[in-house]
């Protein structure tokens, strides 16, 4: 009698297990979802993902764990983890736009085509000199680096950077030359300008706004199509005032995750609502409020056109810098 | 509110909430042990924490990680002492001379004088950091790339001087090989590929953590196994009392005082951390010495330099990150991190909206030091017990230690290779008594050195004059060049010479 009873109870609490198992394989997600990061512990891309997961798991229920995996070029060996991971919508690729470079520089040999991004912030770039500097409005700058060609040094994070394709976006635009410095980052390009190393510096407002305020670095202008208010000051569009930028510019930090494309479209619609949802919720907008940057919230089509713009430009700029490994006609990547 | 009160609340805050005082335990706590594992360094504990503290308030998010910044450049004393693998880049200095301490059976005084020396440091560093981090701020920010450049090539040039006495060459090949190592992968400045014969796996670069893992620990275990070396013989009583040798101490307070000098000057400069500073406040140590010839052989003027100076680094690396928003230090980038997630933006505004923030960050700096010195005094007597275990069956464990500690950093199997072949090349080198912390610190340096003079040439179109022409520049020119110098018998011989001939011309 008590063998029945144990068998039957068995019994019953297997079929129990299947079928509660069976309804959280239906359910997405069931278990804890890993956000690999491609960039270092700290930085934009990283921190952004921390605070937009962090909303995003109150929404769906379960835990998003950051993990950074960094190395490799433009972050290749977190990308390829983040690819060869099962297309189960377990596994987000934390990014950014200066990981679209990663196939011209022989990263590896995937296009940004096989993802699907999620856009979440970005920071417009702003052209700053040193306080003792002796340009007080971009059209000061402007007229000297005509009439001194490559005397001017700019300072604009790494060769290949965001800030290095809208530096020289910037020179083509006003048909004049600098003389451009490569850092290992804006940090560092940033550090530069301070020391007096370099005159010009080009990176995002998150990451100058305190020595904007502090009054350490002038804003001249930034690369965005209307002026932008930081605390008391309008730091006007360098855009306005010359407008044959606007045949290079704006190009835009892009900051977020990416998904395989191959991600069934359920889950997608899943991951694109708590997207939405934790772009809505205070403590985003409160950290983009507290550290300057602009909530995108882009994802589906729209992200996927932007990121792929983004591939076109830097792979090409660096191609005809000679900086890239393989040849974007090769990897069928259209011309800007 | 003045700041004095702010410092007073905030310690009397912590002190008196259990959750704080439990979160300061633990995290210095796993800090030494981050400390003490070769592989697993104070960057790195940071970062783990950062992940971890994230939803606490920011105030208890900072205590847990000033906590454990503060026992990762502590802990790597530990393996220093007892089986001179460092178990951090800062400690490797330490270990030139707690090492043969211990051998000598006092290892015990070894982990006493290191452990006061380290609460000394931080304090003098938080005394910085509270009372003039505007000044050094300002000051750090004279650096431009040639200074880099030099800082550099300086601390390459100074470790290889200072772990090879009887021919400095030696020590400044070895040096010159971490360099070279360094140039393999992707430069930093054009992104062309050097060394790496096509290989993808080497585009990146060669990873410190298993360079300082093989480099340290493989050719100490294959020495230890071979020379069947074994500790096991020797009594608790032998191992030396851990109480604080304040004899000692005060005897070195003109040491102490310069060592945390150097800690905090070093620190508060961008991008180079505790290992320069252990080395620097070394060699100065060394050379302002009644008996330099003690130096290597386990002289305590040695461990307390180096630790105070390592110490002092953090309160030094705090400076211009809370006052330009600019890191001094690898963990002080984390760091860094962390407050933005916290919604803190470290820098110039954060002083004027929040003048109570260095106070507090001073408070907490003060309380993990106390803490630091509680855990390592209580520490100090059992780890000391590992001494007991005859080594040739320590060591196996170690090597795992060793293998994990690669692999961890970015579980990248390449790094089980590098660290084999580094640990393989460093054997050789032991064998030919060639040093092998300027191989490390070559490879932790060499980048800096490369990419600050090309930097630095393209800013001034290829012009050398900035080397004179700019005051710390030139000093430090002086500086290599004298220690370049002293190295030459014609140099010397000359030198000597002019002295005499002064002194006859003056007599």
């Amino acid at each position: 009698m008590n063998t029945k009873k144990l068998i039957m109870g068995l019994v019953l609490a297997a079929t129990t297990l299947t079928a509660s198992a069976a309804a959280a394989q239906d359910r997405y997600p069931s278990r804890n979802i890993t956000d690999v990061v491609t960039w270092s512990a700290g930085g934009g891309t990283d921190v952004t993902n921390r605070v937009i997961t962090a909303a995003m798991s109150k929404y769906i229920g379960t835990n998003i764990n950051v993990v950074n995996v960094t190395g490799g070029v433009s972050g290749s060996v977190g990308l390829i983890q983040g690819y060869d991971a099962k297309p189960d919508g377990y596994t987000l690729i934390g990014l950014s736009e200066s990981n679209t470079t990663a196939a011209a520089m022989g990263g590896w040999e995937n296009r940004t085509e096989v993802f699907d991004f999620f856009i979440a912030t970005s920071s417009p770039d702003v052209v700053s000199v040193g306080k003792d500097a002796q340009w007080q409005t971009l059209a000061e700058l402007v007229d000297f680096v005509k009439a001194n060609p490559g005397k001017v040094r700019v300072g604009a994070g790494g060769a290949g950077s965001l800030h290095h394709i809208n530096a020289l976006a910037f020179q083509k635009g006003i048909d004049g030359e600098m003389n451009f410095v490569p850092y290992p980052g804006s940090s560092a390009s940033q550090n530069a300008a301070l020391s007096g190393e370099i005159d010009v510096v080009i990176t995002t407002v998150a990451e100058q706004n305190q020595l904007i305020q502090s009054g350490d670095f002038r804003p001249l202008g930034t690369l965005t199509e209307g002026p932008y208010t930081l605390g008391e000051q309008v730091i006007p569009s360098a855009l306005e005032l010359y407008p044959e930028l606007k045949t290079y510019l704006p190009i835009s930090q892009a900051i977020g995750f990416a998904v395989r494309k191959d991600v069934p479209v359920e889950i997608k619609q899943e991951i694109a609502k708590a997207f939405i949802a934790a772009m809505d919720s205070e403590e985003v907008k409160t950290f983009a409020a507290e550290n300057y940057y602009e909530l995108v919230g882009e994802y589906g089509a729209k992200a996927n056109a932007r990121m792929a713009r983004l591939e076109s430009l830097f792979s090409w700029t660096l191609w005809d810098l000679g900086a890239a490994k393989v040849n974007p006609e090769e990897l069928g990547i259209p011309k800007p | 509110m003045n700041p004095l009160s702010i410092f007073a609340e905030t310690l009397s805050n912590i002190a008196i909430s259990p959750m704080l005082v439990a979160i300061l335990f633990s995290s210095t706590f796993l800090g030494i042990v981050f400390g003490a594992m070769p592989g697993l360094t104070a960057t790195l504990g940071v970062a783990l924490l950062t992940t971890l503290t994230y939803g606490l308030e920011p105030e208890t998010a900072l205590v847990a990680l000033l906590a454990i910044y503060v026992g990762g450049v502590y802990g790597g004393m530990y393996t220093s002492v007892l089986l001179n693998i460092p178990g951090t880049a800062a400690a490797a200095a330490t270990a030139l001379d707690g090492y043969p301490m211990a051998q000598r059976g006092e290892a015990g005084r070894a982990f006493g004088l290191a452990t006061t020396s380290s609460l000394i440091g931080a304090l003098i560093g938080m005394v910085f950091l509270a009372l003039v981090s505007p000044l050094i701020a300002q000051a750090a920010l004279q650096f431009t790339s040639y200074e880099y450049f030099l800082l550099a090539l300086f601390g390459i040039l100074i470790s290889g001087s200072l772990t090879s006495p009887d021919l400095a060459v030696k020590g400044w090949a070895a040096g010159l090989f971490g360099i070279w190592l360094s140039t393999i992968g992707q430069d930093h400045i054009q992104m062309y590929p050097r060394f790496t014969f096509g290989m993808h796996a080497l585009d990146s670069g060669i990873d410190v953590v298993p360079v300082l893992i093989g480099a340290f620990g493989i050719p100490q275990i294959m020495m230890v196994l071979e020379s069947h070396l074994s500790l096991g013989g020797i009594k608790a009583s032998m191992l030396g009392r851990i109480l604080p040798d304040f004899r000692t101490l005060i005897k070195n307070a003109r040491n102490i005082v310069s060592s945390a000098l150097i800690g905090v000057g070093i620190g508060a400069v961008p991008g180079i951390g505790e290992d320069i500073a252990a080395w620097v406040s070394y060699g100065v140590a060394r050379k302002s010495s009644k008996h330099p010839e003690t130096f290597g052989k386990g002289a305590p003027e040695g461990i307390i330099s180096t630790t105070v100076a390592n110490q002092a680094c953090i309160g030094g690396a705090i400076i211009p990150l809370l006052s330009l928003g600019i890191p001094g230090s690898p963990p002080a980038v984390m760091l860094l991190g962390a407050l933005m997630l916290h919604n803190v933006a470290p820098g110039p505004m954060l002083l004027k909206q929040q003048p109570e923030f260095v106070p507090q960050v001073a408070a907490i700096l003060f309380a993990s030091a106390i803490t630091m010195f509680v855990i390592g005094m209580i520490l100090s007597k059992q780890v000391i017990h590992i001494l007991r275990v005859p080594q040739s069956l320590f060591m196996p464990l170690i090597a795992v230690l060793c293998v994990i500690g690669s692999f961890a950093l970015g579980l990248n199997t390449f790094n089980l290779y590098l660290m084999g072949i580094i640990g393989i090349i460093s054997y050789f080198f032991t064998k030919l008594q060639f040093p092998i912390a300027p191989l490390v610190i070559g490879v932790i340096l060499g980048p800096m050195a490369d990419t600050a003079l090309r930097t630095g040439l393209k800013t001034t179109d290829g012009s050398l004059l900035p080397f004179v022409t700019r005051p710390i520049s030139l000093i430090l020119v002086l500086v290599i060049l004298a220690i370049v110098g002293s190295q030459i018998p014609a140099v010397n011989n000359a030198i000597r010479n002019l002295f005499s001939a002064m002194k006859r011309k003056a007599a």
